[in-house]
């Protein structure tokens, strides 16, 4: 009995932990960026132009060696992913940090881009507008630790259904978190980076290069909402859809806000709309409408937010809050 | 920089160089950003497709009617991508207008997707359950509904800001993540029509119809009802002292407060009126173009709503203009699609591009600046007699 509920548990936090890789590495790009005072809000259309690239990097890579491996093409395509994701969020940067683009008009513009560029280079390439089901493309590798097979709980943990492993930006995620904490708290750059954020003429008077900061943070995230996109089209689903990113880099946005712009709460703000996806499929088998389940993460951020300015008023003495500010 | 030109030819140059500089605020750098980004398009054309001229001719023409002397004298022909032209126009200048009321109070609301999809569901279903009684109720029921709606759901972030100074960037588009679930919730659980063959609700009833004022197409009356917004918008901004507070409040708070102005009011009406705009949408949406709601209606032109407003300024009255544009340019692309190799959705890739070189403040100046700099590198002009753009600090 109790091994039938370990295993039911196990088999819903690996549910958990795929449905949440993809916003928890875009969640990390947004509070990167965020903390330096850029909201970056290109995160939904540098995950699909990532999910696009990895793919079509991936395929190209086998028509041109197709002497290497498997796994060598994926990888291939992962960094195509990767430098694409980069090079569209250093088109950001570069538009806000040099020729004065707002920041908010110039992500959606991105967005937009991504989205229409990814159709428009599908449509052209592979004939199809709705995805490349029509090509063969690998999966990233998968990592499996052997000699498990006497826990069975602890093997549908760590090695996912069926043992087959889980893809590699999935064990990625919790090194990303690391590297994030690592990065904010240890390093020099961490805290140049939050100075930029929080005050950016102080930062400069203190002699902090605050545009170079702002510069690595939104590479930095787009490196990371790359990742999550790459997972999307390369992880357990092995082929890129029209629009598949599907409001995650919102959600990741909001992730931020969620969890008061610290990485622990992030984390958990991640997971926790990992979780009310699984929510939704779940209740979806029962036949369920599938939208309530859909309208949590959404609406938990909102009452999340109403209960932060409550907080914050009344610290506050019950000042009235500036109109002045945004975010 | 020792062999400089007389001065009175060096100050000549300079006086010229400053005049043209100044014409260029003027007239603004629109042109040039459209053009930029045209040219960028085709460029990306010019690289997947075979027959790129052809291409850009059918983008730039396509949606074009063709006239005919006729029997009955003059025939126009080909109207239907004509007619997509117009409808789209319609919603997309009302969708800039929900985003540009509340971004003069600088109230960055992206919620227009969530007011439209609610308000043209509160429309529908005003609509159909009228649907016995004649046009002459049925109508302003369903626009007052889909206003109300529409208004309230807007009011929403508005509200959140004031109440809970919580960024209405976020809570706009966290509620139009809720929006689009409701209306598919409502629908379909609710309000669909098991004879339809898709999730959809029932056709509404000939009471609720807009009328046809272009055959062939869908353009209805509201063809009439948005330069007429539009003119009530800068009406009310220009005009009236909620205008006047309204444009205190976005570019001045802090004048706005000491001056008394009532600053909590006038954010949560900016948002609200935007979000009865964004009803008023949705309601061109149900009733002139689709006739019924099915549940999978696209989700994302409220985005394409601030193209409009940014591309116009947030100036009403040039909103119809800016939205008629780019619904040219959509249907532009529908033309390109069909009668060559490249899709339409390139027109996204230049939309997108438009937005880039529109508001990139810098971009424009810093180029003239660069350009200024080469010419004096040869010779022609010292550098330092120049003027810098406003603005081209780094």
């Amino acid at each position: 009995m109790t091994d039938a509920w370990t295993l039911a548990a196990a088999g819903l936090a690996v549910a958990l932990l795929r449905a949440a890789t993809p916003i928890l590495f875009a969640a990390l790009g947004a509070l990167v960026s965020d903390l330096a005072g850029c909201v970056n809000v290109a995160l939904e259309g540098l995950m699909l132009i990532a999910a696009f690239f990895g793919v079509m990097g991936a395929v190209q890579a086998a028509e041109l060696w197709p002497a290497l491996p498997v796994w060598g093409h994926a990888l291939i395509g992962g960094g195509a992913a990767l430098l694409a994701a980069l090079a569209l969020a250093l088109l950001l940067a570069v538009f806000h940090l040099e020729f004065g683009a707002d920041l908010i008009v110039a992500g959606i513009a991105i967005n937009l881009l991504a989205a229409g560029l990814t159709v428009f280079l599908m449509a052209s390439w592979v004939g199809d507008k709705g995805s490349t089901a029509a090509l063969v493309s690998p999966a990233l590798p998968s990592l499996r630790l052997p000699g498990l097979a006497g826990w069975p709980a602890l093997d549908l943990l760590l090695n996912g259904e069926g043992g087959r492993g889980h893809p590699l930006p999935l064990l990625l995620a919790p090194l990303a978190v690391a590297a994030v904490w690592l990065l904010l708290q240890r390093t020099p750059w961490g805290r140049w980076l939050r100075a930029s954020g929080e005050n950016p003429a102080a930062a400069l008077a203190a002699g902090i290069a605050v545009k170079r900061m702002q510069y690595l943070a939104l590479l930095a995230s787009g490196v990371l909402a790359g990742l999550g996109g790459v997972y999307l089209s390369m992880g357990y689903v092995t082929l890129f859809q029209a629009d598949m990113s599907a409001g995650r880099g919102f959600l990741a946005l909001a992730a931020v806000f969620l969890g008061g712009r610290a990485l622990a709460g992030t984390t958990a703000a991640a997971l926790l709309f990992g979780a009310s996806a699984v929510l939704a499929t779940q209740l979806g088998a029962l036949a369920w409408r599938p939208q309530l389940p859909q309208m949590l993460p959404p609406a938990v951020t909102l009452i999340a937010m109403a209960l932060a300015g409550a907080r914050r008023a009344r610290r506050q003495g019950n000042r009235a809050p500036e109109i002045s500010q945004r975010l | 920089m020792s062999a400089a030109p007389p001065a009175s030819r060096t100050s000549r140059r300079a006086s010229l160089m400053t005049l043209i500089a100044r014409a260029g605020a003027r007239i603004g750098t629109l042109p040039l950003s459209l053009a930029a980004a045209l040219l960028a398009g085709f460029g990306l054309t010019a690289l997947v497709s075979d027959e790129p001229l052809r291409a850009w001719l059918a983008l730039l023409t396509g949606p074009l009617p063709e006239l005919h002397l006729g029997a009955q004298g003059w025939e126009a022909r080909r109207l239907v991508l004509f007619g997509a032209a117009i409808e789209d126009a319609i919603t997309l200048a009302l969708l800039g207008l929900a985003i540009a009321l509340p971004l003069r109070a600088r109230q960055f609301t992206l919620g227009a997707d969530g007011q439209m999809f609610l308000g043209a569901l509160a429309a529908v279903a005003t609509s159909l359950a009228l649907a016995a009684l004649p046009a002459a109720i049925v109508l302003p029921a369903s626009f007052l509904a889909a206003m109300a709606v529409g208004g309230a759901w807007g009011l929403l972030p508005g509200w959140m800001k004031l109440r809970h100074g919580a960024s209405e960037i976020v809570t706009s588009l966290m509620l139009n993540l809720i929006a689009v679930q409701l209306f598919r919730l409502i629908l379909s659980e609710w309000m669909s029509d098991p004879g339809a063959g898709f999730i959809a609700t029932p056709l509404l009833p000939p009471a609720a119809s807009l009328g046809v004022l272009i055959p062939s197409t869908h353009v209805s009356a509201m063809l009439l009802l948005v330069p007429l917004l539009a003119w009530a918008a800068q009406a009310m901004l220009d005009r009236t002292s909620a205008g006047y507070a309204l444009r205190a409040v976005g570019q001045a708070p802090d004048f706005a407060r000491r001056m008394g102005l009532p600053v909590a009011r006038t954010v949560m009406l900016s948002t609200a009126l935007g979000g009865m705009v964004a009803g008023l949408a949705g309601l061109h949406v149900s009733h002139a173009l689709l006739g019924r709601l099915p549940v999978d209606l696209p989700a994302g032109l409220g985005y394409e709503g601030l193209v409009v407003a940014l591309l116009a300024r947030n100036e009403p009255r040039a909103i119809p203009m800016a939205a008629l544009l780019y619904a040219y340019l959509r249907a532009g692309g529908q033309a390109m699609e069909r009668s060559t190799d490249v899709p339409r959705e390139m027109v996204l890739v230049i939309q997108a591009l438009i937005i880039l070189f529109v508001v990139a403040e810098r971009l424009w100046p810093r180029l003239a600046e660069g350009l200024a700099r080469r010419r004096s590198r040869r010779g022609a002009l010292p550098a330092e007699t120049v003027e810098p753009a406003p603005g081209a600090v780094a």
